[in-house]
C-alpha cells in the first residue's frame, strides 16, 4: 500500500515544472538559515555577566513610547556618567508584548534586572517570589509621597517603587467641540447624563465618523471610577472582587444606551479603536470629542493631536467634583527582579531615577508627576507646557480624591480582556447586559482566585 | 535517475552481506550520520526536547514563576468544561472545514485555467503563488486588516455603490469569514502542485475519451478527478495539518485576543493566552497535545477514507 502519494513518478512530475521549483528551494534554505540564526540569537540572552573590565552590566526592560525610550536613555547616560562601573543594557518594547516577554523571561530564569512594572502583575509577580524586596536595600523613600510608596508594598515586602503619579481623566479635543458648535463642559459639575446629552450633540452637529466620546469599557480603569461612585470597587482588600453581577451590568446598560444615541461609536468601531495605537485613537485623530486616558498621556496625545487638549475630571453621579472618587495611582513602578546577581547596584540605580533631580530632568513628567516632591519641585521649571497641564491637574484634585483602591490581585492582568470582551458582547447585542453581568464576574473571580 | 529510484535498486540486491561490505556500510553510515549531525541536534535540542518537556507540563499547573506541580489529568478534565476551550475548538473547526476544501477548489480551478497553455504561464504562476509565501506573514495581516477594516477599501467600493458595508474584521459575525478569505487567498502552493499533477496525465486519455464523444464536465469527473485524486490527498493532508496550527492571521487580524467576542479565537491563540497571558502554561501544554491528538485523528481518518476514492494507476 501507498503509505504517501509522492511516490517516484509523482516527485518526476511535482519536479518537472522546473523553475518555481528550483527557487522555492532556494528560498527555503535562506528561510531554514534565517531560522537558524534568529535560533541561535534567541539563546543568546543570558544573566547580566560580570565584564573584565570589573564593570556590571544591568539589564533594564520598560515598555512605552518612542518618546519614553529617549527620555529614558537620557536618564541611563547621567547615570552612568556618575556612575562609572556600572552599564545600563536596555530592553523595551509596547506594552502588550512586554508581559509575554516578561513572563517568558522570568520563567527562563532570564529576566532583566530592573524591570518596569505595572500594578496589575505586580502581586502576581511578587507573590511568586520574582521580584526582590528593595526596603532591605538602599532605596531612599522618605520624600515620597505616602500614597505612592505604599502602592508599591505588599506582603512580599516593598517591591515596587513608584515612578509617577497618575489619575484617570477624561480628556477632550476642543477642535471637535469648536468645529460641532458646543460648549466645553464643566467638569466640576456635570454628571454622567451631562456626559451623554453633550457627546450626542456633538456628535449630531459634527460629520459623519465623529463622535462626540469614545466608548468606556476597554479597559477597567473606568469601570473602576464609576463602582467607586456606587459604593463599590473593583476589587476589595482581601483580593476579591469588590461589586456584582447587577453593578457592571448597569455600567453597559449605560453604555449601550449612550450608543443606541449614537454619543458613543458603533460596536464595529469601537472594537476597532482598542486595537489603535494611541498616535492613531480616536482623541489624536480628531473623530472623538472626549476620550478616556491616564493623565500621563496627555502629552504623547498632545503631539499626535497636534494641538492642545483639555483635561478634565470624570462626571459624577451627583454633580459634585467630590463625588466623582477619583484617586491617585502609581503609573507604573521600578521593579527588580529577585534573581539578579547585582541587587546591590540595582537598588542603587532605583535610588537615581525616584530621588535624583538629573533623573528627574531626563524623565519630567513622561512616566506621570514625580512622587518624591524634591524632585517635583526642582524640575518644574523645565516642564513643557503639556506636562505643566498634568501636574496643575493632579495638584488640582488632590482635595476631591476618593480613598485609595485595593490593589489588584494575582490575576489582575486578566480582568482587562475580560472586560473588553464582554463590552463587545453586549454593543453587539450578542449578550443582554444581565447575562454579561453574570458571565464576566464569574469568569472574572475565577482569574483572581487562582 | 531520480533518487528514489537509486534507492529501490539498491535495495533490490540479493545474496548474504559479506564482512567487507559491513565494515564499508558502516563507514558509510558514519560518514552519514555525520552529515545528520546538524540537523539531529536540531531536531533533539528544538523538537523532541521541548515536546516531552511540554508532555510533562500538560501534567502539571506551572505558572511560569515557580517550579511545576505535578496534578495527574487534572488539566485534561479542566479542558472539559471550559467553555471557551469549546468555542475555540469550534472557531477552528469552522476554519478548517470551510477554510480548506474552499481554498484547494479554487486552487484547482485556477490550476485548470493555467493548465489549458495560456501565454505567460511562468508569469501567472509566480503572481498565483505569491499570496502563499506572505499569506501567513504578519504585513500581509496587517494589510487584511486595513482592506476590511469599517472605512477599509472593500467598504470604500461599496460605499461607489451606495451600500455601507459593516466592519468585516470587527463584526463578530463576519470576522471569522474574513479570515478563511485571507487563508483562500493563499491558494498559490497547493496550485502549482495541482498544476505539476496535471502535466502528469497523459494526453491519451483525453484523446481517446474525445474519440468516444466525452464532454469537457465528463472528462473532469471521470479521467482529471480520478488520476489526479492521489494529488488532491496529498494536498489535503498537508493543508488540514497546516489549518488546524494556523496562528498568525488571527493573532494580527483580532490585535492578539481572538477577538470581537471571542469570534477569531482560534485554538492556537486561546493556548497562547493561557500559557503567555494568564500563567497557566500547564493547562497551555495539555491543550497543545489535545491539538496533536486532534491532527492525529484526522489525519487518520483521511488516510483511512483514502482507499475509498483516492486511484493509483500502477
Amino acid at each position: 500500500m501507498p503509505v504517501f502519494p509522492f511516490r517516484p513518478s509523482l516527485q518526476a512530475a511535482i519536479t518537472t515544472p522546473a523553475k518555481p521549483r528550483r527557487r522555492l528551494k532556494r528560498l527555503g534554505a535562506t528561510a531554514a538559515a534565517a531560522a537558524v540564526v534568529l535560533a541561535l540569537t534567541a539563546c543568546g540572552g543570558g544573566g547580566s555577566p560580570q565584564s573584565a573590565g570589573g564593570t556590571v552590566e544591568l539589564r533594564f526592560s520598560w515598555w512605552g513610547s518612542d518618546k519614553r525610550a529617549q527620555v529614558t536613555q537620557a536618564a541611563i547616560d547621567a547615570f552612568e556618567a556618575q556612575n562609572p562601573g556600572i552599564k545600563i543594557k536596555a530592553e523595551y518594547g509596547d506594552w502588550s508584548g512586554y508581559w509575554d516577554k516578561l513572563a517568558t523571561q522570568v520563567a527562563a530564569n532570564d529576566a532583566p534586572d530592573i524591570i518596569q512594572m505595572d500594578e496589575k502583575y505586580i502581586t502576581e509577580y511578587s507573590s511568586r517570589g520574582a521580584l526582590l524586596d528593595l526596603s532591605k536595600y538602599d532605596v531612599d523613600t522618605s520624600k515620597f509621597d505616602e500614597a505612592a510608596l505604599n502602592a508599591g508594598k505588599g506582603e512580599d515586602g516593598l517591591t515596587g517603587i513608584a515612578a509617577g503619579i497618575n489619575a484617570a481623566t477624561i480628556l477632550a479635543n476642543p477642535e471637535v467641540f469648536k468645529a460641532a458648535g458646543v460648549e466645553l463642559p464643566d467638569d466640576t459639575k456635570w454628571t454622567w447624563e451631562d456626559f451623554e446629552r453633550i457627546a450626542a450633540e456633538v456628535t449630531a452637529k459634527s460629520p459623519k465618523g465623529t463622535y462626540g466620546a469614545a466608548a468606556y469599557g476597554t479597559d477597567e480603569a473606568s469601570l473602576g471610577v464609576w463602582l467607586r461612585q456606587n459604593g463599590k470597587s473593583l476589587y476589595t482588600s482581601d483580593g476579591k472582587l469588590g461589586f456584582e453581577p447587577s453593578d457592571i451590568a448597569d455600567w453597559w446598560a449605560f453604555l449601550k444606551q449612550m450608543s443606541e444615541k449614537k454619543a458613543v461609536p458603533s460596536a464595529a468601531e469601537v472594537v476597532e479603536a482598542e486595537a489603535a495605537p494611541l498616535d492613531q485613537s480616536g482623541l489624536a485623530t480628531g473623530k472623538n470629542g472626549l476620550a478616556f486616558w491616564w493623565s500621563n498621556q496627555l502629552p504623547a496625545l498632545e503631539k499626535a493631536a497636534g494641538g492642545e487638549l483639555k483635561v478634565l475630571r470624570f462626571p459624577s453621579k451627583t454633580g459634585s467634583a467630590s463625588d466623582a472618587q477619583l484617586w491617585y495611582k502609581a503609573s507604573q513602578f521600578w521593579s527588580a527582579s529577585s534573581r539578579t546577581k547585582h541587587p546591590e547596584e540595582v537598588a542603587k540605580f532605583i535610588n537615581f531615577l525616584a530621588n535624583d533631580v538629573k533623573a528627574g530632568e531626563a524623565l519630567l513628567a513622561d512616566r506621570g508627576v514625580y512622587p518624591n516632591s524634591e524632585v517635583r519641585e526642582a524640575i518644574a521649571p523645565k516642564l513643557t507646557p503639556a506636562d505643566v497641564k498634568v501636574v496643575e491637574f493632579i495638584d488640582q484634585i488632590k482635595g476631591e480624591l476618593g480613598e485609595a483602591p485595593a490593589p489588584p490581585p494575582k490575576g489582575a492582568g486578566a480582568i482587562q480582556e475580560i472586560v473588553k470582551r464582554y463590552t463587545s458582547e453586549v454593543l453587539f447585542e450578542r449578550l443582554s447586559t444581565d447575562e454579561a453581568g453574570k458571565k464576566a464576574v464569574d469568569e472574572m473571580a475565577a482569574a483572581i482566585s487562582g | 535517475m531520480s533518487a528514489i529510484s537509486e534507492l529501490s535498486s539498491l535495495t533490490r540486491r540479493k545474496g548474504p552481506i559479506t564482512a567487507a561490505e559491513r565494515k564499508a556500510n558502516g563507514r558509510d553510515n558514519k560518514a552519514a550520520y555525520i552529515f545528520l549531525l546538524p540537523w539531529l541536534l536540531g531536531l533533539l535540542a528544538i523538537t523532541i526536547g521541548p515536546m516531552l518537556m511540554s508532555l510533562y507540563l500538560s501534567f502539571t499547573d506551572y505558572n511560569l514563576l515557580q517550579p511545576p506541580e505535578w496534578t495527574g489529568l487534572d488539566n485534561f478534565t479542566r479542558m472539559l468544561s471550559d467553555s471557551r476551550l469549546h468555542n475555540s475548538l469550534g472557531v477552528t473547526f469552522t476554519y478548517v472545514l470551510v477554510g480548506v476544501p474552499l481554498q484547494l477548489a479554487v486552487a484547482l480551478l485556477i490550476a485548470l485555467v493555467l493548465d489549458k497553455g495560456l501565454r505567460g504561464l511562468p508569469f501567472y504562476r509566480s503572481v498565483f503563488y505569491l499570496p502563499s509565501l506572505l499569506g501567513g506573514s504578519v504585513a500581509v495581516a496587517i494589510l487584511w486588516k486595513q482592506i476590511f477594516g469599517t472605512t477599509g477599501l472593500v467598504n470604500q467600493a461599496l460605499a461607489i455603490f451606495g451600500i455601507e458595508g459593516p466592519g468585516w474584521i470587527s463584526d463578530p459575525s463576519t470576522a471569522l469569514g474574513s479570515i478563511i478569505l485571507l487563508h483562500v487567498w493563499t491558494f498559490g502552493a497547493p496550485m502549482i502542485i495541482f498544476l505539476a499533477g496535471l502535466r502528469q496525465i497523459p494526453n491519451m486519455y483525453y484523446e481517446a475519451a474525445e474519440v468516444d464523444g466525452a464532454r469537457t464536465l465528463q472528462k473532469f469527473w471521470r479521467i482529471t478527478m480520478p488520476m489526479l485524486s492521489p494529488i488532491i490527498f496529498f494536498n489535503l493532508v498537508l493543508q488540514i495539518i497546516g489549518s488546524f496550527q494556523s496562528f498568525t492571521q488571527a493573532f494580527i487580524v483580532s490585535g492578539g485576543n481572538g477577538g470581537p467576542s471571542d469570534s477569531t479565537m482560534f485554538f492556537t491563540l486561546y493556548l497562547y493566552q493561557k500559557g503567555f497571558g494568564q500563567f497557566d502554561m500547564g493547562y497551555a501544554s495539555a491543550m497543545a497535545w489535545f491539538l496533536l491528538i486532534i491532527i492525529g485523528a484526522f489525519t487518520a481518518i483521511n488516510f483511512i477514507a483514502a482507499k475509498y476514492w483516492v486511484f493509483y494507476d500502477d
